[in-house]
């Protein structure tokens, strides 16, 4: 057997994210524990540069690599560059110590028994849990690897190296530490649960097509058409296990607990990153190895993708909690991102991209300056909270509805664009009536957005009101940001429009 | 740059200026004035160079790349109908500024609460003025969208933080109802984006590009209703017409006159302009319909008006009534009813802005909008009560108004196409006077009243703000060739996109005879 | 005796002579001279108009003054037009002016342009004396009001729109001057607004005549439809080629604009409401002109209604009706105003019942509005003249024996009397005997109603004249009567001489003007062959007329008359004051529906349609509540949901790969 020659140029970024990863954990083991919060922040965001960095060097690499496992090719670096643009603007946020006078967003000691006395006696010596460094930076360097496997078994790697340690830090939340940990293991068992689809699905395709990488399967469903009970099984299974991730209904029940006990910066990324890696291995699975099949699964998509954007928008309008109304909200966009994978074209892939990475970072946006608003137990996030916020904080209500604005999908915000390309690119291919029907649901999806409006600027601040602290440089550089992309990708999306069209081809 | 895209910064700057510049609320609205005033020049600059006799169908016409990626440009350009509402909405933005001066103290008076800020009030009504130029004068449908869509957020506010009574309501509601509008016009844009691919082989969305396009029927069909159920809402018409009267009645006076007399126009003229050049096959297969819910329209408005307590509500749905009469001379597809037609629009934003500025005029002394809180007031303030007659004998129609030569035109229009609809609709008259005569019975003649006798008489500003209103809509009564000329090319140009023609009289050489 | 007059006038050789209408048209600027100046007769009003409603307060001091100067030049004008006219040949006397293009899209065009012509000229003059004199007397008779300058606004306001309405040269413009002088009618009649009755009164007057405004409307829709233009010269010059029905429905669409404008019936309800306005008004609006205008529309319109027979017949049967229905209200109302507004009705009833005749009598109907022009409004400034002596009381049971302290206004409301009454050879001798003989030569029927209405012409005429000026003086305590002023009288005294010498003037015994030959050329006429000879109508009428005079006499001259107004009465007398019924049936059959209909509407758009709009929204929001509480926080339960969707997609799947 002969073994597979190391591209390492294409593979930088993810080696760098993984060995700083690694580099992060010793740090933990044997750093003073005074140093060890700057040390893992330096590591972190020059890991972050350094992957973006190498990621524009490789733009234009159009191949596939390691024996076929891995492909390095436009999308995968369009979305690798998105999803590390984006764990920028979250790591950002949970480098923020300022908003929560007791330390930053996580638990002093996520080992101490909530309410328990050392619990306490940590929070009081002020002790800040690091480890939450290395753990984003294995999920980063998961993601990176999810969006450019090439082969099911790869994916499947990647896709726990992704989510075991978002399992991890959803549980280490400052503030209502029970709410978190039972969010951590729901994500756990849930999240175990879909892999377990995923991983029967991709021995079901085995036995279908003799081969788990990409290519093969691909040309195995042009070559011979039969057994085609075993091949729609699988790619039963095997969505399942991806749909789970971009929480598509009815596999979403997790995002809202997870969103609202989850620490707001976790959230963010979570709600940002994840989508885009998710969405960005479910195009690569659906285009390259399942295109030939893409009669038979089209129409799934078509059910899965009305259900979840009416599901989403409808629950969404029964919320009084904010951070759990964005988790609907994000479930509704998944079912406009499902559209564009529905209509497989490259200007649909192009639009998936770009709304994925315009939806990403004002999500961000959006969660840090929910991580503003608190009252004595920290965060306010119920609705009657933010009332008259638009008096006590222009600033922070109006971003706020800038963000909102973009998610309703106003025109001369990215949301817009992003919308109208996916509609329009899904109406290119033939599914004229689902853009109807998602045009209603972006309609009764309006309305709870409005609503918030109405609740920060149309009403009288009460006693219930929480106030808007001020946040250090890093939390207000990731609202600025969001805001910042919003606003000239809503008005002058070209440059990144163009981005997306010269990489919307996938290597085979 | 074109002149056009100027016309539509000043005030978009203005916007900028008086919203984010600190500045004292006197100082505000005297900013917000001069820049739309600046606008209002630039306008009639336009009005002078616009050449109504030229052969091409738009003018000024300006190209700018913007996403070519979405097959979209910043395409600006204008003819008869545009600069028509152009003239409207410039003209009525200053003088709504002036006669809305301390609209948000009066509203806050009422509503015994802080409104939003006095600037914010003036800077999202520049902003408003700025997108509503730029709907009249955009020729790229995604352009056109855009505006349609974003003008939504400016009037969302001016409701919802300057209003009176049940605001936040009336927001919520005029918003839901025209963004869902605005979602299935997105679709029938995603159509149009789709089918302009294929014909062009690349996306292209330029209006004039769009109007050589082929569509084949079932398409039309769809994006035709697409597109016209969003400016059905905006217009509105009936069914689809409840939020006009819950916005225009807690809506500032000032509010309320930009919403009813230019931004409603949005739709009518959307239908002018796109509707019937892009989609001229269904137009036509559809008009009976679209003609018999514009008959239901202008009667239901009338007669619900009839039975109001609140005059704002009221003049809701007065207008109700008059885009009836406006759709109504649109889909006939008769020259007379289509000139009727734009030049109505000019009537009624005219006529209704009179209406309701005298309303807001009663509100500043009483604090009401209500019917019953009022009467006897002729005894006490007989300008005002003089003023209010002449607002309301031009919703009449009265011959020697402008809304008469409009709304007849619409009429005889009507009556060639559809004899038995132009006579019915004919009737509308009488009820006419009817809401009118008896809103005016009812708020100003009668005894001296205790309940009303503190009412004075409107100050010399009141006065005089209106007089251009006055001269206007009586000038044009008596002389409605500088605008019908402008106009009657436009829609000679629509007739001819959609391929109707006018019937002709049954006794054909009857113009020969007689007069020599 | 009127024969022989008719005789030297029209030259009625038997047997009939016919005349068909003249149309060729000339310029103003080819007629030059004075015609070049006609546009003043509707600037000066106008102009005067605009000045006071603008110059406000400002002008109390000479306002008066100014409208009088408006309505008076106008008047001279028109005196040398009229004599312009006679001086140029009588195919040749219909002068146009075109001022600009008013309402002109594709091939609509009504044009901004006057035409004068024999029967406008007519008009004209009417309009222009008879307002200018009422103008003098108003002087006097509001000296006391504040808003008396107001009050002359809206008269010269009046005056300009009645004008275009005559001079008019198409009948969009005509239309123009036909809402002109409705709004001027609203306002004048609602001039005290702080009056309810008076704001309501003016209110109904402006709906029911926008009641036949529609008519008019349709009317002119019809004539662009049909003949592609509504200029008179073009519609009148096509009109022999249209198809009847075409031409009846035109026809009937004139008239129900007419009844509105000339409160015929079913239309009439709103006259004798409308004796709120201040007298002058009703003397100039509400007798002299406005009323008249249906009668002019339909003359003018003469070419269509020749086309039109069942229209004609309408309109005659619509004459008769309110011939009948006016006097009978005239005999029966104890207020002097709505007596003699009774008596308009009935008398243009006079002038539709000759209209309706066709081409025998339009001529007639013209000659009858203008008698009755000047003896209406004589008789009117006379009321005025004597409410203003009992401080503004108006119920005649409360006046008597006043022919002892104001003399001039007996005087004249006696001429008044004989102008009307048809007593030879004062006014109505001439125009309404000539009416008479045209019906009864048409129909024996038609002429038997003329003769029975100008019985009740007399009576009412009569009861009034007792009621004010004779017997016992019944005033309040209060009342101290006396004579008007020096303003009031003149205008009195001047028409009460047209009353009385009119008739003679008109058909040329007095003067070389006969109207009656200088209105053919526009009009046509074709003598109607009548069986019997003309005087013995005459003399039935007469001895009608003096039966009637003299009963009357006995009933009211010779006895007391009670100050309540006796209860025990005829149905007759009872229906009579009840205006015979006609407000309780619009009231039961129009305005209560009405209400009704709102009042359902206001709720149906509440409850049904927003209510429905609503629904659906919080539907939607229900469904949301519902489907949160599927989201339990157990994840065996999301495990299990998940299982479900799995075998969602696995169904979908197979499906999607069956069909």
């Amino acid at each position: 057997m002969t073994f597979p020659e190391i591209a390492w140029v294409q593979l930088t970024p993810v080696i760098i994210m993984l060995g700083a990863a690694a580099i992060g954990v010793l740090v933990e083991a044997f750093a003073p524990r005074t140093s060890r919060r700057p040390i893992q922040m330096f590591l972190t965001f020059a890991a972050l540069i350094a992957a973006f960095v190498m990621v524009v060097i490789n733009a234009g690499t159009f191949e596939v690599i390691m024996d076929g496992a891995m492909a390095v090719d436009g999308p995968a670096l369009f979305l690798q560059g998105s999803i590390l643009l984006i764990g920028m603007v979250a790591a950002l946020l949970i480098s923020e110590r300022t908003i929560d006078p007791s330390g930053d967003a996580f638990a002093a000691r996520a080992s101490a028994m909530p309410g328990s006395l050392d619990e306490r006696q940590f929070t009081a010596r002020g002790y800040l849990q690091t480890e939450v460094w290395p753990l984003f930076m294995f999920s980063v360097g998961g993601m990176l690897v999810f969006v450019a496997a090439n082969d099911l078994l790869v994916m499947f790697v990647a896709l726990e190296i992704m989510s075991l340690p978002l399992y991890l830090l959803a549980g280490m939340a400052r503030r209502r530490r029970l709410l978190s940990q039972e969010a951590a293991l729901k994500y756990f068992v849930l999240g175990a649960f879909s892999s377990a689809f995923f991983l029967f699905g991709t021995a079901l395709l085995y036995g279908y097509s003799g081969t788990v990488s990409f290519t093969g399967i691909q040309a195995h469903i042009t070559a011979q058409p039969q057994m085609l009970g075993l091949l729609l099984a699988g790619i039963a299974f095997l969505v399942v296990g991806l749909l789970f991730k971009v929480s598509a209904v009815p596999f979403h029940a997790w995002a809202p607990d997870v969103y609202q006990g989850s620490p707001t910066p976790i959230t963010a990324f979570m709600a940002a990153a994840v989508k885009v890696a998710a969405f960005g291995a479910m195009l690569r699975v659906m285009y390259v190895a399942l295109g030939g099949a893409v009669w038979d699964w089209r129409p799934v998509f078509w059910v899965i993708a009305a259900l979840t954007f009416f599901v989403g928008s409808i629950i969404a309008l029964a919320q009084t909690d904010i951070k759990r109304m964005l988790a609907y909200s994000s479930i509704a966009h998944a079912g406009f991102l499902l559209l564009g994978v529905a209509s497989v074209s490259r200007e649909a892939l192009a639009a998936t991209m770009f709304y994925l990475v315009t939806y990403g970072l004002a999500t961000v946006g959006a969660f840090g300056l929910i991580s503003l608003v608190r009252n004595e137990s920290g965060e306010a996030t119920s609705l009657d909270a933010w009332r008259g916020i638009g008096k006590k904080s222009p600033a922070v209500a109006g971003a706020f509805s800038l963000f909102l604005l973009s998610f309703a999908g106003i025109p001369l915000t990215a949301g817009f664009v992003g919308k109208f390309s996916i509609f329009a690119s899904a109406a290119a291919a033939g599914s004229v009536w689902l853009v109807f029907l998602a045009v209603l649901a972006s309609a009764i999806a309006a309305f709870f957005y409005v609503r918030v409006i109405v609740v920060m600027y149309f009403s009288e601040p009460t006693e219930k009101t929480a106030d808007v602290v001020m946040p250090s440089w890093a939390t207000t550089g990731a609202i600025v940001v969001g805001v910042a992309v919003t606003i000239a990708l809503g008005v002058f999306p070209q440059p990144v429009l163009d981005l997306a069209m010269s990489a919307n081809i996938f290597v085979h | 740059m074109s002149i056009l895209t100027l016309m539509g910064l000043i005030p978009l700057v203005g916007a900028i200026i008086v919203g984010f510049l600190p500045m004292k609320p006197s100082q505000a609205k005297t900013v917000a004035l001069i820049f739309a005033l600046g606008a209002m020049a630039v306008a009639i600059i336009v009005g002078f160079t616009y050449d109504p006799s030229s052969a091409d169908p738009f003018q000024f016409v300006e190209n700018t790349e913007w996403i070519p990626a979405l097959g979209t440009s910043f395409s600006v350009g204008i003819d008869g109908i545009g600069l028509i509402l152009i003239f409207l909405t410039t003209g009525l933005v200053p003088i709504v500024i002036i006669a809305g001066w301390r609209d948000v103290e009066d509203a806050e008076a009422v509503n015994k609460t802080k409104s939003g800020s006095v600037k914010g009030y003036f800077a999202l009504m520049l902003a408003l003025e700025a997108l509503t130029i730029g709907i009249f004068i955009s020729l790229d449908v995604f352009l056109f969208y855009v505006f349609f869509e974003v003008i939504l957020i400016p009037v969302y506010f001016m409701i919802g933080r300057y209003g009176t009574g049940r605001r936040s309501y009336a927001a919520v509601k005029f918003m839901i109802y025209s963004f869902l509008g605005g979602m299935v016009m997105l679709a029938g844009l995603a159509g149009l984006w789709f089918l302009s691919i294929e014909a062009f082989d690349g996306p292209n969305l330029y209006l004039p590009d769009l109007l050589a396009m082929e569509i084949d029927p079932t398409w039309q069909t769809w994006l035709f209703w697409s597109f016209f159920i969003a400016f059905a809402i905006k217009a509105p018409m009936w069914p689809v017409h409840t939020w006009l009267p819950d916005a225009s009645g807690s809506a500032t006076p000032g509010t309320a006159v930009l919403l009813i007399a230019v931004l409603d126009k949005i739709g009518t003229f959307g239908m002018l302009r796109l509707c019937l050049p892009l989609f001229p096959d269904a137009a036509q297969q559809f008009a009976p319909i679209i003609v018999a819910f514009a008959v239901i329209s202008i009667f239901y408005g009338a007669l619900v008006a009839i039975g109001q307590t609140d005059m704002k509500r009221l003049f809701g749905y007065i207008s109700i009534s008059h885009f009836g009469f406006i759709v109504l001379g649109i889909f006939v597809f008769t020259t007379q009813a289509q000139s009727g037609a734009t030049f109505y629009m000019l009537g009624h934003g005219l006529s209704v802005a009179l209406l309701v500025l005298m309303a807001g005029y009663l509100m500043r002394r009483k604090g009401s909008t209500q019917i019953d809180d009022y009467g006897g007031v002729v005894t006490v303030a007989p300008v005002l009560a003089g003023l209010f007659l002449v607002a309301g004998l031009v919703n009449v129609a009265l011959p020697g108004m402008l809304t008469f030569v409009s709304e007849f035109l619409v009429l005889v229009g009507t009556f060639e196409r559809y004899p038995w609809v132009g006579a019915f609709a004919t009737l509308a008259i009488v009820l006419a006077a009817l809401y009118i005569l008896l809103l005016y019975q009812r708020v100003m003649t009668g005894p001296k009243r205790e309940s009303t006798a503190g009412i004075k008489d409107l100050n010399l500003r009141e006065r005089w703000i209106m007089a251009p209103l006055v001269l206007a809509v009586i000038f044009l009564g008596f002389y409605p060739a500088p605008m019908l000329d402008i106009i009657n090319p436009a829609v000679d140009n629509t007739m001819e996109w959609v391929g109707a023609t006018d019937p002709p009289p049954t006794i054909a050489d009857a113009t020969e005879g007689g007069n020599q | 005796m009127s024969t022989a007059l008719m005789s030297l006038a029209t030259s009625g050789d038997i047997p009939s002579d016919t005349v068909e209408p003249i149309l060729t048209q000339i310029t103003a600027s080819d007629a030059g001279g004075i015609f070049e100046f006609m546009w003043l007769l509707l600037a000066l009003p106008a102009f005067g108009a605009a000045v006071l409603f603008v110059a406000g307060r400002r002008s109390n001091a000479w306002g008066h003054l100014l409208g009088v100067l408006m309505a008076v030049i106008p008047a001279g004008l028109a005196i040398w037009l009229l004599v312009a006219l006679m001086g140029r040949p009588e195919e040749s006397r219909t002068i146009t002016q075109h001022f600009w293009d008013w309402t002109f899209v594709g091939t609509f065009n009504a044009e901004f342009a006057i035409r004068l012509d024999p029967l406008s000229i007519v008009f004209v003059l009417l309009i222009t004396i008879v307002g200018g004199l009422i103008h003098i007397y108003s002087v006097g008779y509001m000296a006391e009001d504040p808003g008396r300058r107001l009050f002359f606004a809206m008269l010269n306001l009046f005056l300009a729109a009645m004008l275009l309405l005559v001079l008019a040269d198409n009948y969009l413009l005509l239309y123009l001057g036909w809402e002109g002088v409705g709004l001027a009618s609203y306002l004048l009649v609602g001039f005290w607004q702080y009056k309810d009755v008076a704001a309501v009164a003016a209110k109904k007057a402006f709906v029911m005549n926008r009641i036949g405004d529609v008519g008019l409307s349709i009317a002119i829709m019809l004539m662009f439809v049909t003949f592609g233009s509504v200029t008179f010269g073009d519609v009148f010059a096509a009109a022999p080629e249209a198809d009847s029905t075409t031409m009846t429905l035109i026809g009937l669409a004139l008239l129900l604009a007419a009844t509105g404008k000339s409160a015929q019936y079913p239309l009439q309800a709103w006259l004798l409401d409308a004796m709120e306005g201040p007298t002058p008004v009703s003397a100039l609006i509400h007798a002299a002109t406005m009323v008249t205008a249906g009668v002019y529309l339909i003359v003018r319109s003469n070419a269509i209604f020749d086309q039109a027979p069942v229209a004609l017949n309408v309109v005659l049967a619509v004459g008769l009706v309110t011939m009948i229905a006016g006097a009978w209200i005239g005999c029966a109302q104890d207020e002097l105003k709505k007596a003699l507004a009774g008596s308009t009705m009935s008398q243009i009833g006079y002038m539709f019942v000759a209209a309706g005749l066709g081409p025998a009598g339009y001529v007639f109907a013209i000659f009858h509005l203008v008698m009755h022009g000047m003896f209406k409004a004589d008789l009117f400034l006379g009321s005025g003249s004597v409410m203003h002596a009992m401080n503004e009381e108006r119920n005649m049971r409360f006046y008597g024996a006043l022919r002892g302290v104001m003399i001039v206004t007996w005087i004249t409301f006696i001429c008044g009397f004989l102008g009307i009454s048809g007593l030879p050879p004062f006014d109505s001798a001439f125009s309404k005997d000539d009416i008479i003989a045209a019906a009864t030569s048409q129909n024996w029927f038609a002429g038997a109603v003329t003769i029975f209405a100008a019985g009740l012409t007399a009576t009412y005429m009569t009861r009034m004249m007792a009621m004010t000026f004779f017997g016992k003086a019944r005033w309040h305590d209060d009342a101290h009567p006396h004579e008007s002023p020096q303003t009031m009288l003149w205008p009195m005294i001047i028409l009460s001489f047209g009353a009385i010498f009119g008739g003679l003037f008109a058909v040329g015994v007095i003067g070389d003007l006969n109207i009656l030959e200088w209105l053919k050329p526009v009009t046509g006429y074709e003598e109607a062959a009548l069986e019997v000879p003309h005087w013995s109508l005459e003399v039935i009428t007469f001895v009608v007329v003096i039966i009637g005079i003299v009963l009357t006499w006995m009933q009211f001259g010779m006895r007391d008359v009670p100050q309540a107004a006796p209860q025990h009465v005829t149905v007759l007398t009872k229906a009579g004051r009840e205006e015979l019924y006609t407000n309780t049936w619009h009231e039961e059959l129009l305005m209560r529906p009405g209400q009704h209909l709102t009042r359902w509407l206001v709720w149906f758009d509440n409850k049904g349609i927003d209510g429905a709009v609503r629904g659906i929204a919080s539907g939607i929001m229900g469904i949301g509540t519902g489907l949160t509480r599927t989201q339990t926080g157990y994840s065996r339960r999301y495990a299990l949901v998940m299982v479900g969707g799995f075998l969602l997609l696995v169904a979908v799947f197979f499906l999607a790969w069956w069909f």
